[in-house]
């Protein structure tokens, strides 16, 4: 089921009536991103969308929210576009099992077809326009940036591909966000502790497994590429690149290679955030640019971020609660029931989970402080029973509501790491994180009257699907 | 040379002109790296209309934080 490139995805959701083509002509701004805002109110189903007459250009193909709903993050699994989003989540965490899917290595690929390596202009080679209002600038942040264990370089699954917010700060240089928890972190901080670069590889506009597998928090060591391929179901195609031994996604729309530069840092910002908040200006890391390839008239895929929900919301929900689920099972694999960390991209995780004795809920919301993405995120917990469905919000706020005594349920633990984007931290980084236990007190936890829980009049289950039917 | 609506520096140079001629150009100032296109709104292109909030004072740019923070031997 494996989408060829950017364009074959494109052209599946145009079959499905999932992609809106703009013709009428728009400006760069506001018009691009106030449309995309404007589409992810209108709901979780919605199209993405195509600009083609875009004022002062004469080719220019800009294409928006396109995994901004359910609807396209199934059809990214290739399943039917009404899919309902638990069984979305599920399949997805079948899929995440069948991980290492080996890749498959070509020697050219259609971004080879235009080469620039004198004279990079990216205000020219690509259509940028400004998101938010507050932005510093214009940004590229839906792109894949491709980076290696400078210590282990032979090591494939050390070879990082991840997306990070990046600043076009000149004709060949760009800022780059490299949040602390994140992989390419560490790749910068072996650079800079030997004084070298960091090669890296920017690929734009590619098929939607890899833009999820690399905004999924997997292991240090896992591959994106070879989760991107289990994903898929069919090996990921991955192309060297020229100026260093970096892997880069066959189908890509544009690639840029450059280096990371060592002990620079430089004034950033401020950009719009998915935390519904500006990140301020700060000196973050510099790019510069040595070699730009495209396709023949690439498309340029954006992203619009912002105040949730955006396309943001939609692409990093359940890749996010996945791996959280999987980490939480490998401690308690006969519990763990399913988790929703899909709010503010996981500050917010609800977890469903069984009991084994007084205390258990609170332990399996603690251990998801500590996986990989529960670091950076996760600062508030929730834990609900196995009967609570954690993505049905009334259910967990009624399990909130009955089953959480503040004096026994509430836990905060004081100053852990969280991303320095959550603007609520302090200093920026830190924040005391707390579990609410809303789980139904088990021995020798015994306490409350939930001695009689209210059970339904008989046949409703059969009731249901009848109605269903005749609803149908 | 333009002025930059946001540090108000005189030193934003053109980066890029439309493809369609006479359309639109892109400016950076290389004092606090904003970056317009001339047609926005002009409380993103005049100085005087820019948003208060965000206007950045140069001298304040070489104090902003470091993310991530550098190692020490890059700390002069």
């Amino acid at each position: 089921m494996a989408y060829k490139d950017f364009r074959d995805f494109l052209a599946t959701l145009e079959k499905e009536g999932q992609l809106l083509t703009i013709k009428d002509e728009v400006k760069p701004e506001p018009d691009i991103a106030a449309a995309t805002k404007a589409m992810s109110k209108l709901g979780s189903e919605t199209p993405a969308m195509l600009f083609d007459n875009i004022y002062g250009y004469t080719n220019a193909k800009v294409a928006m929210n396109v995994m901004g709903s359910w609807p396209n993050h199934a059809l990214m699994m290739g399943m039917p576009k009404n899919t309902p989003l638990k069984e979305q989540f599920f399949e997805f965490a079948r899929r995440y099992d069948q991980f290492p899917m080996p890749v498959q290595r070509e020697e050219t690929a259609p971004f080879h077809e235009v080469e620039i390596t004198e004279n990079i202009n990216l205000f020219d080679i690509l259509p940028l326009f400004r998101l938010n209002q507050g932005d510093g600038g214009f940004y590229i942040d839906k792109a894949c940036v491709i980076s290696r264990d400078l210590d282990d370089p032979e090591h494939f699954g050390k070879q990082n591909v991840g997306i990070y917010r990046m600043q076009v700060k000149g004709k060949d240089r760009l800022g780059i966000q490299p949040v602390p928890q994140h992989d390419i972190a560490i790749h910068l901080r072996q650079a800079e502790e030997r004084g070298e670069n960091l090669p890296v590889v920017i690929a734009l506009g590619n098929e939607p497994a890899i833009t999820t597998a690399a905004a999924t928090p997997l292991h240090y060591d896992q591959s994106e590429y070879e989760m991107a391929g289990a994903i898929q179901g069919e090996p990921y195609r991955i192309v060297k690149a020229k100026d260093s031994d970096l892997d880069i996604p066959w189908g890509a729309e544009v690639v840029l290679e450059g280096e990371l530069l060592a002990g620079v840092r430089e004034f950033e910002g401020p950009f719009g955030e998915f935390t519904g908040h500006y990140s301020g200006g700060r000196s973050m890391p510099v790019i510069k640019i040595n070699r730009v390839y495209h396709r023949q008239n690439p498309i340029f895929e954006h992203l619009y971020i912002g105040m949730p929900w955006t396309e943001t919301d939609y692409m990093i929900g359940i890749n996010t609660s996945v791996p959280l689920y999987q980490q939480l099972k490998e401690a308690f694999p006969n519990e763990i029931q399913a988790v929703n960390a899909m709010y503010t991209h996981g500050l917010v995780a609800i977890i469903s989970t069984k009991r084994r004795y007084g205390g258990f809920a609170k332990a399996v919301g603690m251990r998801a402080l500590t996986t990989p993405h529960g670091l950076g995120y996760c600062k508030l917990v929730i834990v609900v029973d196995e009967d609570v469905d954690p993505f049905n919000l009334p259910q967990v706020m009624w399990a909130l509501s009955t089953k959480m005594h503040p004096k026994h349920d509430a836990v905060i633990i004081p100053d852990l790491s969280v991303l320095a984007l959550d603007p609520g931290s302090l200093p920026s980084g830190i924040t005391h994180k707390m579990v609410l236990d809303a789980t139904t007190p088990v021995a020798p936890e015994t306490r409350g009257h939930y001695s009689q829980p209210l059970d339904s009049p008989l046949n409703v289950e059969k009731w249901e699907q009848r109605l269903r039917e005749l609803l149908r | 040379m333009h002025t930059c609506p946001r540090c108000e520096s005189k030193k934003a140079e053109v980066v890029s002109k439309s493809p369609v001629e006479g359309a639109w150009e892109v400016y950076m100032c290389p004092v606090c790296i904003f970056t317009w296109r001339s047609i926005e709104p002009e409380t993103i292109t005049k100085p005087e209309k820019y948003n208060r909030a965000f206007k950045v004072n140069p001298a304040d740019i070489p104090f902003a934080e470091n993310v991530p923070a550098l190692p020490a031997k890059y700390i002069k």
